[in-house]
């Protein structure tokens, strides 16, 4: 077989060709036929990614123990200065398919032509139908950029590019006023992150050497760590501000308020944009960043710790929440956060070895989640689109012989979210807390730190557990209640009549199950096989990495905390079906703090938004009535002294005589005192 | 071929002439011709442009800039001419070797600025089309005499001449907005006149301070040698920059020899001394000028006034041509005839400055209710970045500064645009009157999305690239006078500002239940048509071409930053070898009074 790497460039130049077909002739000539660009070079993306990802998988398995050849696609784009002599900045549209990159962009390619199906039911008969796939396929490009960039500026630029095409989409019902909010506060959420993001790739470029591609910087820093003159804690403020921007982006704390808002846009984008692919951007950042954060063990400790609270607080959050597809956003960030503390985890305990094995355990989560996390949206989408849109889970329940399709697809993926034992969910959330439990023993610095955040992370388990079976129980199980929307919308198809049929077409059913396979499946075939460890360990610049023996200890531990959390769930919400009610009133503080997310979008309201908004009345009045006035009065200034100045014009000769005269005599004294 | 540039600044003047002569009856015809002669400036600009950028693209790698002085290279301006407008001086045999010339040219700092002006130039006579009904034939007149003025500027080699162009942008813009602006036309006319015209007398004060001190200080330093006057800005820049070395090399000189030359030790070092305040004082006469004009905070006030009552045409030249005057200005004159003061003194004075006002410049955009106010204080804001970079003082902070007046000219000037056709439908400009117009202008409202990304740096689009370049160019700011990479950190929150009063902005106007203000006439409001488009479609095709495929850009500037950069790189490399003070002498002012008063008097009596 050839190799197709040199063609890489199409996996990226196919979505974009889609996006521009679809954004100048959908809204006129395709009009109904507007996904086809986007499914078509959604799968043909797919197809060089698969190809990328065998051809990476066959270097590797040719030279075992040497680093596979990268292949590099590159084109100029900004040239100024002088880069070679370390004077200026070069960079140029290089994409670069190493293990790590080929794994992403095989994730986002795959699961996006899965959505973009899907969306063809979810989607048929909205105003904005050419709209969507245009941003749908330009979101696609983009997305492929960031994975397949080899330097920081070109994955900036997928980096805004993505979050450009999450506020086209979160906004895509523009007029309606919360998705207009959500869409703002989405973008300008995550450009504070980017902010620190600009800086840290500035920083690295200003003081490793004037590059910007990974490998000069990594190079560099490697070469001065081993030279003993790396100075650590610019390292760390770098590695801190590279943090910013995945925090933004991955809805970390404190920046994870965008994305339960984000919820207000289509599902398919929910599931697309903000579980499977766009948000896990942080944890690949920083996962490329293995060789700068590997060094700066006071950075990765905030990372976990970052990671860890996130997971917990957005976990309880979780517990209430009735909006179906908020309890999953809150499961997001909360599965984001496990990464997170994967990540943090990667500091050097004994051997270089275990800083691979702990980025390796985030991606095989990062890569997991997203087909379970997108199979749940979906179905939550399908439930919501059979509901006739709404989502609240009070307002539906016993669905599972409505909908019989959708709730085995949900049982699924909520079974493998919840951690449930050989399924994909389990096999990666082990890895984790593995990797979280070594680090506790075998750490350098922080060790009790680090046992601390695995104890939090295996409550989260359990937590994860339970609000998901809560969802499940909730929307699923009970006596059948349906909202009188559901026979309104017109998928109701009660215009054929006889009893109307409220399970979505094939065309989103199928996407359903072909991910519901993967959710199922996909931990089983490619972890205890170590297949997926073995093939992304690969990446250049990773440490060295021996396949570890499974801890079957942490398998079983957290095997009873998933079962312990869904029995509770069971218990609470199909056997006594009144106890939440009964606790939630005897717990009333912690209820409603959980139902109110902690308060913390009014903390930032009251405590940075209204100050702000006060000091930007108080700029606005000091720019007009100071600063202004202050111009007018230096104008009225002139304007006086020419008052005071002119009774001298009287027009009166004598006393113009007599002034030419003193003048005179002044003049003449001045010159006789000189002499 | 120079007749290509003369024929850029004639047609212009030719079109004024022309259509004032036209009269008021003709309407029509005034437009059409308007719009020709403004087609075939855009047209010759374009070839101009495109010739050059071949021809650098080509060539400029066989230019080796470190030998020889640091001057932008005569040989490297393409269209020049040279003209002797006004002998000062004729030696003995009957050649004029001092003189106020008309010496214009073409390179790379210029080039780009004279192509977007004849670009808004045609958006401007596009936009007027049905807006201006008043005095039409005036109007067009003047717009015409205002694009002769800011091309002459950009194109002219010759301080004097600059500054005569300098000045002549000001009475077209205070007509345009006095007779066609809004309510408060008269006021913010006046304000705007005197407010610059203030600024530009200490502009002229201090260029003509340096032209006639610097061969009385050449004189002093080396008397063997005739030193004439020159207006020449090529010329000034490299005897400037000669003067600048050879001082500093006979104090280092004199400091290694025997201590019984401490008194040639003494005079050398005062001589640098004087010489160095006579820069500062250089640098700071220019300042005011140019300050003023950019607007830096806090002397921006007659700015957000001028914009809100200028009809729209005004508002694009302003925002997009007049504002770039100022930061040219630094770019050409002030860096390289005072490279010494620019880093002592510009760059802690400007490069905070600059930070103060992209910050406040931002939350004055938020604080607005008026669209046009908010885009106007934006200016403030991106001109504030546009400062930050060119103080970096570095070839890539130069370079995005450089970039970034290019991309505010495009950007802000779309901006007027789009804001203007909203006006000119619905005769309001507040933004709670509007909601939802999404779905009423679709189109309107995706260029001014798309308008919106370009101007809040999305990677990709123009404004990226400018906003990267200059804050990357302050992060690696090298000499000791500021922290950098602070100014930098604290100039990058622009980037979160700049997208929250965009975004606030189109939220409220686009996004949201439709809420239309009233309208006069009963025919519904429609969107874009043929024309406007015209008029929005070449700066968006700009935006983006410039976003992804800059290098013509990057390649067409590079050698005359590389003068720039390895001025400022001298003046910082003798800043750090400098081991003695820099105190300031009392008799110093009275010694640069004395020495330009007496040259003053020479000058008369060679007459």
């Amino acid at each position: 077989m050839s190799d197709v790497r040199p063609y890489l460039w199409l996996i990226p130049a196919l979505p974009l060709t889609a996006a521009a077909i679809t954004g100048v002739f959908g809204p006129r000539l395709l009009r109904r036929h507007s996904h086809w660009p986007c499914i078509l070079a959604g799968a043909g993306a797919c197809v060089v990614a698969v190809l990328t990802c065998l051809a990476v998988y066959q270097d590797i398995a040719a030279s075992e123990h040497s680093q596979p050849q990268q292949v590099r696609v590159y084109y100029e784009w900004i040239r100024v200065g002088d880069p070679g002599a370390g004077r200026g900045i070069e960079v140029g549209f290089g994409l670069n398919a190493d293990a790590l990159s080929a794994m992403m962009v095989l994730v986002v390619t795959f699961v996006g032509t899965l959505i973009a199906i899907y969306s063809v039911g979810y989607m048929h008969d909205d105003e904005g139908y050419a709209r969507f796939f245009a941003e749908v396929s330009l979101f696609l490009f983009m997305m492929t950029t960031l994975v397949l960039a080899d330097n920081f500026v070109l994955l900036y630029l997928g980096w805004e590019g993505v979050g450009l095409c999450s506020y086209l989409l979160i906004g895509f019902w523009f007029t309606k006023p919360a998705a207009a909010a959500a869409a703002r506060k989405a973008f300008l959420v995550t450009r504070i992150g980017d902010m620190g993001l600009l800086l840290g790739i500035l920083l690295l470029w200003s003081r490793f050497g004037h590059y910007l591609d990974y490998q000069h910087i990594f190079d560099n820093v490697q070469s001065a760590h081993k030279a003993g003159t790396l100075d650590y804690g610019l390292l760390t403020t770098a590695c801190l501000l590279l943090l910013c921007g995945a925090v933004g982006k991955s809805a970390q704390f404190p920046l994870h308020v965008w994305l339960p808002d984000a919820m207000e846009g289509p599902t398919p984008v929910s599931a697309l944009i903000h579980a499977a692919t766009m948000v896990t951007a942080g944890v690949y950042l920083v996962a490329r960043c293995t060789p700068l954060f590997a060094l700066a063990p006071d950075a990765q400790v905030i990372v976990a710790s970052l990671g860890a609270l996130s997971a917990l607080l957005t976990a309880l959050i979780a517990l209430t929440q009735n909006d179906l597809k908020r309890v999953l956003a809150y499961s997001t960030i909360s599965q984001l956060g496990y990464m997170f503390l994967a990540l943090g985890s990667g500091v050097r305990s004994g051997s270089e070895a275990f800083v691979t094995f702990a980025v390796l355990a985030a991606l095989f989560h990062l890569f997991t989640h997203a087909f379970f996390k997108a199979l749940l949206f979906l179905s939550a989408g399908s439930v919501m689109h059979a509901m006739g849109n709404v989502i609240d889970m009070r307002r539906f329940g016993g669905l599972r012989k409505v909908l019989p399709q959708t709730h085995w697809t949900f049982l699924c993926g909520g079974a493998a979210l919840a951690g449930f034992p050989l399924l994909s969910g389990f096999w990666s959330k082990d890895e984790i807390l593995d990797a979280a439990w070594t680090a506790g023993l075998h750490a350098e610095q922080y060790r009790g730190w680090y046992l601390v955040l695995w104890l939090v992370g295996l409550l989260t388990a359990g937590l994860t557990a339970f609000y998901t079976f809560r969802a499940y129980f909730m929307t699923f199980w009970g006596e059948e209640r349906i909202p009188q929307e559901a026979f309104e919308h017109p998928h109701g198809h009660a215009a054929h009549g006889g009893t109307p049929r409220l399970e979505s077409p094939p065309v989103m059913t199928v996407p359903l199950m072909v991910l519901a396979v993967f959710a199922v499946g996909v931990g089983l075939v490619l972890g205890p096989t170590h297949l997926f460890g073995h093939f992304v360990a690969h990446t250049p610049d990773l440490p060295e990495y021996e396949a570890e023996v499974p801890n079957y200890f942490m398998m079983v531990i957290s095997s009873l905390v998933a079962l312990a959390g869904i029995a509770t769930a069971w218990w609470m919400y199909v056997r006594q079906p009144d106890l939440p009610a009964r606790l939630a009133k005897s717990a009333q503080g912690l209820y409603q703090l959980s139902l109110n997310k902690f308060h913390i979008d009014e903390l930032y309201e009251a405590f940075l938004l209204a100050p702000l908004a006060g000091f930007t009345t108080f700029i606005r009045i000091f720019d007009l009535y100071v600063l202004d006035s202050l111009v007018d009065l230096t104008g009225q200034l002139f304007r006086w002294l020419g008052l005071r100045f002119r009774p001298v014009q009287n027009g009166l000769v004598q006393f113009y005589a007599l002034a030419m005269v003193l003048g005179l005599t002044v003049f003449l004294i001045a010159l006789l005192l000189k002499l | 071929m120079p007749q290509l540039l003369l024929l850029l600044l004639a047609l212009p003047l030719a079109t004024a002439l022309l259509v004032a002569l036209l009269g008021p009856g003709r309407t029509l015809a005034v437009r059409w011709v308007s719009l020709f002669s403004a087609l075939a400036s855009l047209l010759l600009a374009t070839v101009i442009s495109i010739s050059f950028a071949i021809a650098r693209t080509w060539e400029a790698p066989a230019v080796d800039i470190t030998k020889g002085t640091l001057t932008f290279d005569s040989d490297w301006i393409k269209y020049k001419t040279r003209e002797n407008l006004l002998p000062l001086h004729t030696t003995a045999d009957g050649t004029v070797d001092s003189a106020i010339q008309f010496y214009v040219g073409i390179d790379g700092l210029n080039i780009w600025l004279i192509l977007l002006t004849a670009v808004l130039m045609l958006t401007c006579v596009l936009v007027s089309w049905t807006a201006i009904t008043q005095r039409v034939h005036e109007f067009h007149a003047w717009l015409f005499v205002l694009q002769l003025g800011m091309t002459g500027v950009f194109a002219s080699f010759d301080v004097i001449l600059f500054y005569v162009f300098f000045e002549l942008t000001l009475v077209p813009l205070f007509f345009v907005i006095g007779i066609w602006g809004g309510p408060q036309r008269q006021y913010a006319a006046r304000k705007f006149f005197i407010y610059t015209l203030a600024g530009s007398l200490l502009t002229l004060l201090g260029v003509i301070g340096l032209v006639l001190v610097l061969p009385q200080v050449e004189a002093d330093h080396d008397p063997g040698q005739s030193h004439r006057l020159t207006f020449a800005i090529p010329e000034l820049i490299a005897r400037v920059g000669t003067l600048n070395r050879e001082l500093f090399q006979e104090v280092k000189q004199l400091e290694q020899a025997p201590a019984d030359m401490e008194a040639n030790l003494q005079q050398a070092r005062a001589q640098l001394n004087y010489w160095r305040h006579v820069q500062l004082w250089v640098f700071v006469a220019m300042m005011c000028g140019f300050a003023v004009k950019v607007p830096m905070v806090p002397l921006h006030t007659w700015l957000p006034l001028a914009h809100v009552e200028a009809p729209t045409a005004g508002s694009v030249l302003l925002a997009g041509i007049l504002l770039k005057l100022g930061t040219y200005g630094f770019l050409r004159l002030s860096v390289p005839l005072a490279p010494d003061a620019s880093l002592r003194f510009g760059v802690p004075v400007l490069g905070t400055l600059a930070v103060v006002g992209i910050i406040y410049g931002a939350f004055c955009s938020l604080g607005q209710d008026d669209i046009k106010k908010l885009v106007a204080y934006s200016s403030v804001s991106h001109l504030g970045l546009c400062m930050l970079g060119l103080f970096a003082l570095n070839e890539v902070g130069l370079t995005g500064s450089l970039l970034q007046m290019i991309n505010h000219g495009l950007s802000t000037g779309a901006l007027f645009l789009l804001v203007g056709m909203l006006y000119e439908r619905y005769h309001t400009r507040k933004m709670a009157d509007y909601g939802g117009m999404g779905a009423r202008l679709h189109l309107l409202a995706v260029f001014m999305v798309f308008i919106t990304l370009s101007s809040i740096g999305l990677p990709g689009l123009n404004g990226f690239l400018g906003e990267l370049l200059a804050l990357a160019g302050m992060y690696d700011f090298a000499g000791s006078q500021v922290q950098g990479s602070l100014l930098a950190g604290l100039g990058a929150s622009g980037v979160v500002l700049g997208a929250w009063y965009m975004l606030t902005m189109v939220r409220q106007v686009f996004c949201g239940p439709l809420k239309e203000p009233p309208h006069q006439g009963h025919e519904p409001i429609t969107d874009l048509n043929g024309r406007e488009l015209a008029a929005l479609l070449p700066i968006a095709g700009l935006c983006l071409a410039l976003g992804i495929f800059p290098k013509p850009f990057f390649d067409t500037v590079r050698p005359e930053i590389q003068v720039v950069a390895r001025i400022a790189e001298a003046a910082r490399k003798r800043a750090e070898k400098d081991a003695f003070g820099h105190e300031l002498q009392t008799s110093t002012i009275h010694r640069f009074a004395r020495n330009g008063l007496s040259l003053a008097a020479k000058g008369g009596e060679r007459k």
